[in-house]
Parts: C-alpha cells; structure tokens; sequence
C-alpha cells in the first residue's frame, strides 16, 4: 500500500517532468526538467527494489551525462537562451510519423519481454545475494561477450576522443611552462 | 500496522537529530575554522564577541540575515534562488547514509544510529555529491556575469575530474569488505580486525584529493580564486544566500565526506587499531557511548587536518588541477584496484 503510493508519487512527478522537458522553451529550464525527470525515475526504481538500478540511474544519468548538457548550455549568452525563433515547429510536425512508429516498437518489445522474461526465477537468487551481486554474476557470466563488447566501443570511444583533444592542442602555440 | 508507525516515528527522530548536528555544527564550525587558522598564522583570531570570540558566529548570522537582498539587474531570479536549494539539498542528503555507531536496543526497538542502511550507500554518496555541479553550474549562469560563469565553469570541470577518480579510490576498500552498505563495510572492518588505511594507504590519499578538490579546499579552490575571480560563483549573492555556498561547500561537504572517509578507511566507529591483531579501547570507561566518540573523534582529526592543509598552502593552477585528476591520481586509483583484487582474495579467502 505504503509502497504504492509513492510509486504513484514518483511517477506522477516523472510525468509532470516528461511535460515540462517538452514545452518550456528556455533550454536551462529544459535540463532542469530532464534532472528532475531522471530523479523520478531513480525513485521508482528504489521503490521497486532495485536499488543498484536506482543508484546508477542518479550516478550516471542525473550526473553524469546531465552534468555535460549544464555545461555547453552555461556558454549559451543570456539573449539566445530565451529566444523563442529557434524551434523548429514544421519538422516537429512532420516528424510526428516516426515518432508514432518509435512508441509502437517500444511497446511491442516491452509486451514481447513480458512473456519471453523468465518470471520469478532470479527471485530466489536476488534474496540470496542481494542486487549488485546478482547484476554483476550476470555481466560476467550470462552477457560476458555482450558486456566486452561494449567496453570496447567505449574504449575506442576514449581514444577517439585523446585523439581529437591532441589535435586541438596542437594549434595553440606552447607557452604556459 | 505498529511497526509502521514505529519506523516512521524513528526515522523522523534520526532526520531531526542528523539535521540538528550537521547544520548546528555546521554553522559553528565558522568560528572553528577562523580560530584554527588564526593561530596558524600567529594572531589571536575572533576575540571580542564573546568568551575568546565564541558568539561571533551568531553576531555574523544576524549581520548576514538582516542585509539587504541585491541581485544583478538581467540575472535569473527563479534560477538564482534555485542554486541555493540544489546546493544545500544533495550535501544534507548524504547524512542519510553515514553510520554514527552500532546498533542498539531501546523500548524493545533495535535501532541502528544510521538513517537507511541501503544496499548502495556508496553509489549513492557519490551520485548526490556531485549533484552539487548544478548548483554551482546554475549558480554562475543565473548571475549573468563573467566572473561567476568563469568560476562555475572551472568548478565542474574539477568536479568531473575527481568523481572519476574518487569513485575508483573506493573500489579498494569496496573489494576488501565485499559490501556497499556503509554499515556493513564498518561491520567488515571490526570482523577483519583491520582499518582498510593499513592496506589501502594509496586508495586513501587518492579519496583525500578528491575530498580537496570536490569541497574546493585550498589547493584546490581554485573555482573562488580570490585574487582572481574574487569569489567565483558567489559574487552575485549577499547577505544569508552568500553565506550558505562557504557553509555547504566547506563544512557540511567536508564533514559529510570526512564521515565517508572514516567508514571506508579508520573503521566508522571502532577503536584504535592494531593491524590483524584487535581494538585497543583507551575510552573504555565511556561505556556504551565510546563507539559515538570515537566516531566524531576521528572525523574531527580529519576536519582538523582539511583545515591545516587550507591554511597552509597555497593554490594550484586550473590545468594543474586537472592534469593531476587524470595523469596521477586515476592511474594511481587503477593500480590500486588491480593489487587489491589479486592480493585480497589470497589473504581472506
């Protein structure tokens, strides 16, 4: 009951940020809906017990790439940031379709996984080991190649970014030691 | 339907009387902080308010409260506002998991002195601590000023550097206890006989320069930078809303994170340690309360030893800063990592 009613609160305050990240135009005001929007939505994730997911949702989502949108708006000057011109209302529209299309496709996957997820089986195990434990016996065991994978896009990813860091230092000339 | 109400009940109690210390303290600290560093640089300090300058405090929050509210002409009011909430929230929040003692029994209740002894503690230390780049983010660009933006520019920049750092400072410790729960790690280290400093010295000065450099501490405070940026991310605000930035930044960051610091590595609440031998309990005549003086003994030796450092050295350049992040203390923290996990099995399992 107690559990419900705060998973109603947060989803409720999860909503009402979805709303505001669409409809206010001062792009400051945008990300701090975003913030609060990913805040609701670690809620949720710790009234449901998943308190790893939660934690993560706050240490990468909320800070972690939020941080980067709060640091190339803080450049924008204050003129351009409220200005309404910007908005491109006629892709908006037009870009309706795909939108539609996009929404279906995540439901179909969601009820697909509802019958595909295996039900009540990790139960047991999550009472034994706790969250993290059972999230990281799964990386390393079940999704070990998928896991690897990934870190290896992310790791050319980093060097990618070394690489375009040194080329742009090297046009400034050297003077700072 | 009892047990309900009875947890709601100590909860509330908890919250009142971690709210109570950390901001009560906080604002003492003040005073603490001019003391400490006046006679570290040979003067008497505050003198005339009060016994040795002891109501000075009060007197600067009265002076602070009662001035009058400026706000720059095309600044952003709403904005401006919400930075104080967004710095003072997330650095209170972290209380919640800091544990002040061990678990004990009163009315039939057993009560732990810890406000949610969550399975993530940790994670959750790091995601609000950097919460607080929004304030300070918010904070300069609300101002509509150069030298606010510059500041906040430079403080998220260092924020970002040293939540990667101090997050992998952690691991050690973290692989050691097997546990994320702040309690439990406390729990692990009175089991092991064993303060994690005696095997993780590196992961400790590592966690040390991080605390630095997130509550921007002199050498790292480099987003205030008086002589530069005159107070940085501040210089808009007066009267009560200045206060509050040095307030959360300097005494409930540092406290919060120096509690942090003697959960991972001086035990939380246990006392002296001699390595894999056992506890040597020279407050034993306290009885039940000697595991909550221990505690805010050991945060009050690190605060003090923050405040030396501050008043003693001077600051580093803002690439200097950054270049410390990234080209030493992060390697440092990995290589810390890697001896861990080979030599912490070998020995306790």
């Amino acid at each position: 009951m107690v559990r419900l009613i705060v998973f109603l609160m947060f989803s409720a305050w999860a909503i009402i940020s979805g709303v505001g990240v669409i409809t206010f135009t001062n792009p400051i005001y945008v990300i701090l809906w975003l913030l609060s929007a990913l805040i609701a939505v670690a809620g949720i994730f710790f009234t449901a017990g998943a308190e790893l997911v939660g934690a993560l949702q706050l240490l990468i989502y909320a800070v972690a790439i939020a941080v980067f949108y709060v640091f190339v708006l803080t450049a924008v000057p204050w003129e351009k940031a409220v200005k309404k011109g910007s908005h491109y209302r006629m892709e908006g529209v037009l870009s309706l379709p795909l939108v539609i299309l996009l929404y279906v496709e995540m439901a179909i996957v969601f009820f697909l996984g509802i019958t595909a997820s295996p039900e009540g089986k990790l139960r047991a195990f999550i009472e034994r080991l706790g969250n993290t434990e059972v999230v990281g016996s799964i990386l390393f065991t079940k999704y070990f190649f998928a896991f690897e994978v990934v870190s290896l896009v992310l790791l050319i990813g980093m060097i990618g970014a070394v690489l375009i860091g040194r080329k742009e230092s090297q046009t400034y000339e050297d003077d700072t030691r | 339907m009892e047990s309900v109400v009875a947890g709601v009940v100590i909860a509330v109690i908890k919250i009142l009387v971690i709210l109570g210390i950390v901001l009560g303290v906080g604002a003492y600290l003040t005073w603490v902080e001019r003391k400490v560093a006046a006679h570290i640089q040979r003067r008497p300090g505050p003198m005339v308010v009060g016994w040795h300058g002891l109501l000075q405090p009060i007197a600067d929050g009265l002076k602070l409260i009662t001035k009058e509210d400026l706000f720059p002409r095309y600044g952003n009011k709403f904005l401006y506002n919400l930075a104080i909430v967004l710095a003072l929230v997330p650095a209170t929040l972290v209380f919640a998991v800091v544990p002040f003692g061990p678990e004990f029994e009163l009315f039939g209740y057993r009560i732990k002195p810890i406000l949610t002894d969550v399975n993530v503690a940790l994670l959750l230390v790091f995601g609000l601590g950097s919460l607080a780049v929004y304030a300070i983010a918010i904070a300069g660009w609300a101002s509509n000023s150069k030298y606010p933006l510059i500041g906040s520019m430079r403080k998220a920049g260092i924020i970002i550097s040293y939540e990667v750092a101090i997050t992998f400072a952690v691991m050690g410790p973290l692989i050691l206890a097997g546990t994320l729960s702040t309690y439990e790690i406390v729990q692990r280290q009175i089991e092991q006989n064993l303060w994690y400093i005696w095997v993780q010295p590196i992961a400790f000065v590592v966690f040390l320069f991080s605390l630095l450099a997130e509550t921007g501490r002199v050498p790292f405070d480099i987003q205030e930078a008086e002589a530069e940026l005159v107070t940085g991310f501040t210089v808009e605000y007066g009267g009560m809303k200045f206060g509050l930035f040095p307030l959360v930044e300097w005494y409930v960051e540092v406290l919060s994170l120096s509690a942090i610091a003697v959960v991972l590595f001086f035990g939380g609440w246990s006392p002296i340690n001699i390595p894999f031998m056992g506890f040597v309990d020279p407050l034993f005549f306290l009885g039940p309360f000697s595991p909550y003086v221990w505690f805010l003994l050991k945060v009050t030796v690190l605060f003090l030893f923050i405040l030396w450092l501050h008043w003693t050295l001077p600051r580093y350049r803002i690439d200097q800063i950054t270049e410390i992040a990234w080209k030493v203390m992060l390697p440092l923290a990995l290589i810390n990592i890697v001896l861990t996990a080979i030599i912490a099995p070998v020995v306790w399992r």
